[in-house]
């Protein structure tokens, strides 16, 4: 993906993730290559299983290793690879440098513990803060956060907020630090509609006030199309298109992105007969195919798709990348 | 004051439990237990001597009458006197506290342990030393009390041995002899229980590893070690308090009967079985009875305690 001449927050190159499992080896992840410009905000895209999460988790190292495995190519953050860092100097990474929420607010943070102490415990991880100090700045990060009464929220437990509120604990939590880049999976998945609106705008102002890149990991398309400029869309552990989103959602390349955006239901729309499904099954991990993955699904199939898996190349003049050898 | 009502509330709801307890025991021991009748007699008692003796021990009351006068026992904490003549309450005065202090060292150390290997193994779970201990604690597990019972004491107590320590009998009368004698019995406790405490220790610590709480607080750079003492351990506390409680009327009452026959120790265990087999129902009621008594209590704490460690508990 061509970046021009601002340098990435984060550069992926060729980043390939394994699983040990009994059946075998699991390609998670195969050679997936982006850039996170600064301020910016990249949506990870697919559905479930596709390598997005891990992706996400493993740019700081958070899958379980064993069985997990980095198997190939670079995380660099501002130049500096992750990847071959020892223990300790990825923990300083966390929360610092990059900080990640998840999807689940209603158990992301510990019950016995309160919020503030579990804010305060980040703070002092990080920055040099005596209790009292980081207390006040975990009041002052509620506040940006909007959660009313900043000061006595600190002594509530988790079970004491709602979702929406315990995710903005989250979001205040995560960015304390002022990291660089917030990596976001799926922040809105288990709230309700009006709240994810509420949470998305929240990680937005917030993005422009701490001038962070964001990496949104999510299989909701409207999500993306309302909040990235630019999206990578993920299928069976690899980048399948790249783009901005005015690109990848006006003209998308790939007929599995296609099919994806087809698939949206519309209420503005005449009523279709059916909503259009991308037919057949995500193939098996551990049984890829030697062409293209997504070939056995693929309307446009031709015998060359079965044989020879296609390449991410540039496409079009917006800096769009497709692995398509018939794209749209 | 939430406390106190709960308390009570409680205390009152163990009054069925602890009637259906004594009630169930106290069938069985007049209907299946021996009969000290014969026991007190001798050889070829009268008729007479025999009717005698059953009025004495009230065996010629209905069943309901006696159970009356056991429920009356309860409330008065007085259960009258064992077959020797002494008062049932001075003979479990005595014993009591050397089942504690018998069983106590053995029992903590065996907690210590057994948590303290449970989280090496946990920490380093999947690799060889995880393996290293878990195949400790199953070997530990699987060989029988007797068998470790009897190797300790040819260990460290026998001419065979390292001859260190008495084989048998009890002394606690200053603390060094109470550390002579308590040490074998201490040491086969441990070795038992070190096995079962490592494997529950390891699978809630495990179970509460993979809890998304923990994932977020390394997300967030705290050091895995920190990870362990301080969140996983505090979230472990419920099923730990669980366990260490509901030992407490066992530790407490129950004695290690084993332990206390093959060491020649006059502890609660010893003087519990002995009166199974010889029917001397006034000291099996008082067993049977606070036993169920400190049960409700332990429940009692054990829910306060809950209350405690985890700010979701509502005492209800």
């Amino acid at each position: 993906m061509s970046t021009g001449d601002i340098q990435p927050v984060l550069r992926v190159r060729d980043l390939s993730i394994e699983f040990a499992t009994e059946e075998g080896i699991v390609p998670a992840v195969d050679r997936v290559s982006f850039d996170v410009l600064p301020n910016e905000t990249l949506g990870l895209v697919g559905e479930s299983g596709c390598g997005k999460t891990v992706t996400g988790l493993s740019i700081l190292r958070l899958i379980p290793m064993p069985p997990g495995r980095i198997a190939g190519g670079s995380i660099e953050l501002n130049g500096r690879d992750l990847v071959p860092l020892a223990a300790r100097d990825i923990e300083d990474v966390r929360g610092r440098d990059i900080s990640m929420i998840f999807q689940e607010p209603m158990t992301a943070l510990n019950p016995v513990f309160t919020i503030g102490s579990q804010m305060v415990d980040v703070l002092r991880r990080h920055r040099d803060l005596s209790r009292r100090e980081a207390r006040a700045v975990a009041a002052e990060m509620l506040a940006k956060v909007n959660i009313p009464e900043p000061a006595s929220r600190l002594d509530d437990y988790p079970h004491q907020l709602s979702g929406g509120m315990r995710q903005r604990v989250m979001i205040a939590m995560a960015l304390s630090c002022k990291p660089q880049l917030l990596i976001a999976d799926e922040p809105t998945t288990a709230l309700d509609v009006t709240t994810q609106a509420q949470v998305l705008e929240q990680i937005r102002g917030l993005q422009a006030e701490f001038r962070m890149a964001v990496i949104l990991v999510t299989h909701d398309l409207g999500v993306v199309a309302e909040t990235c400029r630019r999206a990578v869309v993920m299928y069976c552990g690899s980048i399948v298109e790249s783009g901005t989103v005015e690109e990848l959602f006006g003209h998308p390349r790939h007929p599995y992105t296609a099919g994806l955006l087809a698939s949206i239901p519309r209420l503005r729309r005449e009523r279709l007969p059916e909503l259009p499904v991308i037919p057949g099954r995500v193939p098996d991990l551990l049984a890829l195919p030697t062409g293209c993955r997504f070939a056995d699904r693929c309307p446009r199939v031709q015998d060359r798709c079965r044989l020879e898996r296609p390449a991410l190349v540039a496409a079009g003049s917006g800096g769009s990348q497709v692995a398509c050898h018939y794209p749209l | 004051m939430e406390l106190l009502q709960y308390s009570l509330r409680k205390l009152l709801g163990g009054i069925p439990l602890v009637i259906g307890v004594t009630l169930v025991s106290f069938a069985l021991m007049v209907y299946f237990g021996p009969d000290q009748t014969y026991l007190l007699l001798g050889k070829n008692p009268t008729p007479e001597q025999i009717l005698e003796v059953r009025q004495q021990l009230g065996y010629d009351q209905p069943f309901i009458t006696r159970y009356l006068g056991f429920l009356r026992e309860i409330v008065t904490l007085d259960f009258g006197a064992a077959s020797t003549g002494e008062p049932v309450m001075d003979l479990l005065a005595k014993t009591m506290p050397v089942s504690l202090i018998l069983i106590l060292p053995g029992f903590i150390l065996g907690h210590v342990v057994g948590l303290m290997m449970a989280l090496a193994a946990a920490y380093w779970r999947g690799r060889w030393l995880d393996k290293l201990i878990m195949a400790i604690a199953v070997v530990g597990m699987s060989i029988s009390f007797l068998i470790v019972i009897i190797g300790f004491q040819i260990l460290l107590s026998s001419s065979d041995g390292l001859d260190l320590f008495p084989v048998r009998g009890w002394n606690a009368s200053t603390f060094a002899d109470y550390l002579t004698y308590v040490t074998v019995p201490t040491l086969a406790t441990m070795f038992v229980a070190v096995g079962y405490e490592t494997r529950f220790y390891r699978s809630i610590l495990v179970e509460e590893m993979s809890r998304d709480h923990v994932r977020t607080a390394r997300a967030f750079g705290l050091p895995e070690s920190r990870i362990f003492v301080r969140n996983i351990l505090k979230n472990c506390l419920i099923p730990i308090i669980t366990r260490i409680m509901f030992s407490i009327p066992q530790v407490a009452i129950g004695g290690a009967l084993l332990i206390e026959s093959y060491f020649g120790i006059p502890g609660v265990g010893k003087a519990t079985y002995e009166a199974i087999v010889t029917g001397d129902q006034p000291v099996l009621k008082a067993v049977v009875s606070l036993t169920a008594i400190l049960f409700v209590l332990v429940v009692i704490l054990t829910d306060i305690l809950y209350r405690a460690v985890d700010p979701r508990v509502t005492l209800k």
